[in-house]
C-alpha cells in the first residue's frame, strides 16, 4: 500500500487538483448562473448616477458644490469606518463620480450644495444652522440649495 | 465607439508584442511561445502606452495620443525589422527539428477539463462584469473616478490632484485611469463598459500568461493545472470584474517573475529579459503603492544573492540590465508622486513618536497574525464581509491545495532554475512581510485597514504563488501524461524554446 502511494501520489495530486478546481469552477458558473437570472435591468450605480445626472445642467462644470445628506457631514465617514454605515459614504462617492470634474465637497459651506437624501430628511434644524436655501427640488430626495451667507 | 476601443487597445498590443521581439529576438515559435508573448506583451504594452498617454498630458498634446502610440508602434516594428534582417532565421524559429510533444489520452484530457473550465470561467467573469458594470467600490470611489478626473478635466486634469479629496487616494498611481481615459480619448467620448473591458482583459492576461509561462518553461499539462487553479479561485473573477487595479498589478508582478525565469534558462536572451523584467516591476510600482515596495525588494534580493553566490562583479551586469528597463518607469512614477500626487494616507501619521509606539505595541502584532493566517487560508473563495468579519472559509481551492499538491508531487528544482527560484521565493515571501510591516506601522485604525484591505494584497501574490509552485513541482512520472510512451515533452524545453543563436548559426554553417 505504502508504495503504491509512493508510487502513484504525485497522480494522486493531479486527480486531486483537476477534481477540486473543476467543482470550484463548475460551482461559482452555477451561481454566477443563479445571479444572471436575477440581474436587475439596471445595476443601482447606473441607477444611481442616472438620478445625480439630472443636476449637471443646475450646476457648473467645473469648480466646486457642497454636499449634505440624512448625516450630519462629519459622520459620512465615521459610520464607514465603524462599520456601521456605509451608504452615505457611497452615495457621496457616486455624487461625485457622477459629477466629475466638478468637486463635490463634504460640507454645507459652499455656494451651491447638493442635498442627496436617499435614506431620509437631514437631522432637525440642519439646513436653518447652515443657511441652506431649496433652489431647485429634483424628487428622490434630490436638492440643490443655495447658501445664504451670514444667516 | 467600439472601433476606436479596439484600435487603442490593438496598438498596446502590437507595441507589447514588438518590445517582447526587440528584448527576446530568439523566441519559441511554437504555441506557447507565441502565447506568451501575446498576454506577456499585451500586459505591457497596455502599461507601456499609459505612460505614453501620461507624457502626452505633462506636454498638453493628450489630443495626439493615436499618433504617438502609432509612431511608436512604427519605430519599434522597424526596430524589429532591422534586427531580423541580421539575425539568423533558425535561431529565430527556435525549432529543433523533428522534436514533437507525443500526445495521449490523458494529456487530451486534460486540455479538455481546460478547455471546459476555462468556458465556464468566461461565462462567471462575464455575468460577475454584467452585475455591476461600474464595478465595485474602489472602483468608482478610486480608478474609474480618477480616469473621469482626467479625461473629462481637459487642461485642468492637474486639479484633481489638488482637490483636497483625500477620500479618494490621489497618491494612487496611475496605469490603470490613464489606460481608461486613454481609451476614452481615441473614442472621444466615455463608455461605461471599457473600464469593465480593461478589467476583463487583465485578468485573462493574468491566466494567460501563467499558462503560457508554465507551458514553455515546464510543460502544457503543467501550464493547464496551474490555469485550472486560477480559474477555480473564485476572489480571482470577483476581482477581474470589479475594476480594481489589484489584478493588473498581480499581472505585472507574475510579468517580472516569468522574465527573471526566462534570463536564467536563456543566456543569450539573459539581457532582454532582465530589462523586460525591469519594466515589468517599474510598471508594478506605476499601477500600485504596494508596486514600490515589489521594485525595491526584486531589484535588490537577486543583486544580493548573485553577489552572494558569485561576487558583487557577477551582480553588476544584471543589476545593470534589469534597472535599465525599471529606472525609466520609475523615473514617471517619482515625477508623479513629487509634481502632483498629495501625501499618502499612511505615510502621513508616520512620525518617530508614532512609528515607535506602533512597532512596541505587541497586541497589534498579535491581531495581525491572526488576521493574516485566517485570510491567508481563505483569501480565495471571496470579498470579506465587513459586516461580519474575517471567518476561516478555506473552499476547494486555497492555498492548502497548492500546499497538498506540493506534498504529494514533492518538489523538483532543475539546477538551471536553481537561482531563479530561490530569488524568486525570496521576493514573494518578502512581499507579505512588507506588508505585515505596513499594517503594524498604518495610522489607520487596524481592524478596519486589515478586513477591508488584507484579502487583496494576497491576492496579487496569488498567481506568481501559483506560478512559483509549479516552477518546482514534481512532475509526475514521465509517462504519467504520455500514456506510457517515452515524455520528451516532459522534459524542460527551454533550451529549444531560447536557443543559443550561436549555436544556431554554428549549425547552419
Amino acid at each position: 500500500m505504502a508504495d503504491f502511494f509512493k508510487r502513484y501520489r504525485a497522480e494522486a495530486g493531479v486527480i486531486l487538483l483537476i477534481v477540486l478546481t473543476g467543482y470550484a469552477v463548475f460551482a461559482f458558473l452555477v451561481e454566477s448562473m443563479r445571479i444572471f437570472a436575477d440581474l436587475p435591468e439596471k445595476d443601482p450605480v447606473t441607477i444611481h448616477e442616472a438620478r445625480i445626472a439630472q443636476l449637471k445642467g443646475s450646476l457648473p462644470p467645473s469648480g466646486e458644490v457642497g454636499y449634505v445628506t440624512t448625516v450630519e457631514n462629519d459622520r459620512i465617514f465615521a459610520a464607514e469606518k465603524a462599520f456601521r454605515n456605509v451608504e452615505y459614504l457611497a452615495q457621496y462617492a457616486l455624487t461625485q463620480y457622477t459629477l466629475a470634474p466638478l468637486i463635490v465637497r463634504n460640507s454645507p459651506e459652499l455656494p451651491l450644495v447638493v442635498g442627496n437624501f436617499l435614506d431620509g430628511p437631514p437631522p432637525p434644524g440642519f439646513l436653518e444652522r447652515n443657511g441652506l436655501v431649496p433652489l431647485r427640488d429634483f424628487g428622490e430626495g434630490l436638492i440643490l440649495y443655495r447658501r445664504e451667507i451670514g444667516r | 465607439m467600439i472601433l476606436s476601443y479596439g484600435a487603442s487597445l490593438l496598438l498596446s498590443l502590437i507595441i507589447g508584442v514588438l518590445m517582447t521581439f526587440i528584448f527576446v529576438p530568439s523566441g519559441n515559435r511554437k504555441t506557447a511561445g507565441i502565447l506568451l508573448r501575446l498576454f506577456g506583451g499585451g500586459g505591457l504594452g497596455i502599461g507601456v502606452t499609459s505612460c505614453t498617454y501620461f507624457i502626452c498630458l505633462l506636454a498638453g498634446v493628450d489630443r495626439y495620443v493615436a499618433a504617438v502610440d502609432l509612431a511608436l508602434g512604427l519605430v519599434l516594428g522597424s526596430i524589429c525589422f532591422l534586427r531580423r534582417g541580421k539575425s539568423d532565421p533558425r535561431g529565430q524559429a527556435g525549432l529543433s527539428p523533428g522534436k514533437t510533444a507525443p500526445r495521449s489520452r490523458l494529456r487530451d484530457a486534460i486540455a479538455f477539463v481546460f478547455a471546459l473550465e476555462l468556458v465556464a470561467f468566461a461565462l462567471s467573469l462575464i455575468v460577475s462584469i454584467l452585475k455591476e458594470p461600474h464595478g465595485r467600490w474602489d472602483a468608482w470611489l478610486i480608478w474609474n473616478m480618477h480616469a473621469r478626473f482626467l479625461y473629462r478635466g481637459g487642461d485642468h486634469w492637474r486639479e484633481a490632484f489638488a482637490s483636497g479629496l483625500d477620500w479618494s487616494h490621489w497618491d494612487y498611481p496611475l496605469l490603470l485611469p490613464l489606460s481608461i481615459a486613454r481609451g476614452w480619448r481615441y473614442a472621444g467620448g466615455e463608455d461605461v463598459f471599457f473600464p469593465a473591458a480593461i478589467g476583463f482583459i487583465f485578468t485573462l492576461l493574468v491566466l494567460g500568461l501563467l499558462l503560457a509561462a508554465l507551458s514553455l518553461l515546464r510543460s502544457k499539462p503543467q501550464g493547464y493545472l496551474a490555469a485550472m487553479i486560477l480559474m477555480g479561485t473564485p476572489f480571482f473573477i470577483t476581482m477581474g470584474a470589479s475594476q480594481f487595479a489589484d489584478i493588473p498589478f498581480a499581472f505585472f508582478v507574475l510579468a517580472t517573475f516569468v522574465m527573471l525565469f526566462l534570463s536564467g534558462r536563456s543566456p543569450e536572451n539573459r539581457a532582454g529579459s532582465l530589462i523586460l523584467a525591469g519594466i515589468a516591476a517599474g510598471l508594478s510600482a506605476w499601477t500600485k503603492n504596494e508596486g514600490l515596495l515589489f521594485a525595491l525588494i526584486v531589484t535588490f534580493i537577486p543583486v544580493g544573492m548573485t553577489a552572494k553566490a558569485g561576487g558583487w562583479r557577477r551582480a553588476i551586469s544584471p543589476a545593470g540590465w534589469f534597472l535599465a528597463g525599471l529606472l525609466p518607469i520609475l523615473a514617471l512614477v517619482v515625477c508623479f508622486k513629487t509634481q502632483l500626487s498629495p501625501t499618502n494616507d499612511i505615510m502621513a501619521g508616520v512620525g518617530p513618536a508614532a512609528v515607535s509606539s506602533r512597532l512596541l505595541d505587541w497586541g497589534r502584532y498579535a491581531e495581525i497574525i491572526k488576521a493574516f493566517f485566517i485570510t491567508g487560508i481563505s483569501f480565495t473563495q471571496g470579498v470579506i464581509d465587513i459586516r461580519t468579519g474575517m471567518t476561516l472559509n478555506p473552499g476547494a481551492v486555497s492555498v492548502l491545495l497548492l500546499v497538498l499538491y506540493l506534498g504529494l508531487t514533492g518538489v523538483r528544482i532543475e539546477e538551471r532554475d536553481r537561482g531563479s527560484t530561490l530569488q524568486v521565493a525570496a521576493v514573494l515571501g518578502l512581499m507579505p512581510a512588507g506588508y505585515f510591516l505596513v499594517y503594524v506601522m498604518t495610522p489607520l485604525d487596524l481592524n478596519w485597514h486589515l478586513m477591508t484591505s488584507l484579502n487583496r494584497p494576497l491576492l496579487q501574490l496569488w498567481p506568481s504563488a501559483v506560478f512559483v509552485v509549479f516552477m518546482v513541482a514534481g512532475i509526475p512520472r514521465e509517462t504519467f501524461f504520455t500514456g506510457g510512451k517515452p515524455a520528451e515533452a516532459l522534459s524542460p524545453k527551454a533550451d529549444r524554446a531560447f536557443p543559443k543563436r550561436r549555436k544556431g548559426r554554428k549549425a547552419k554553417e
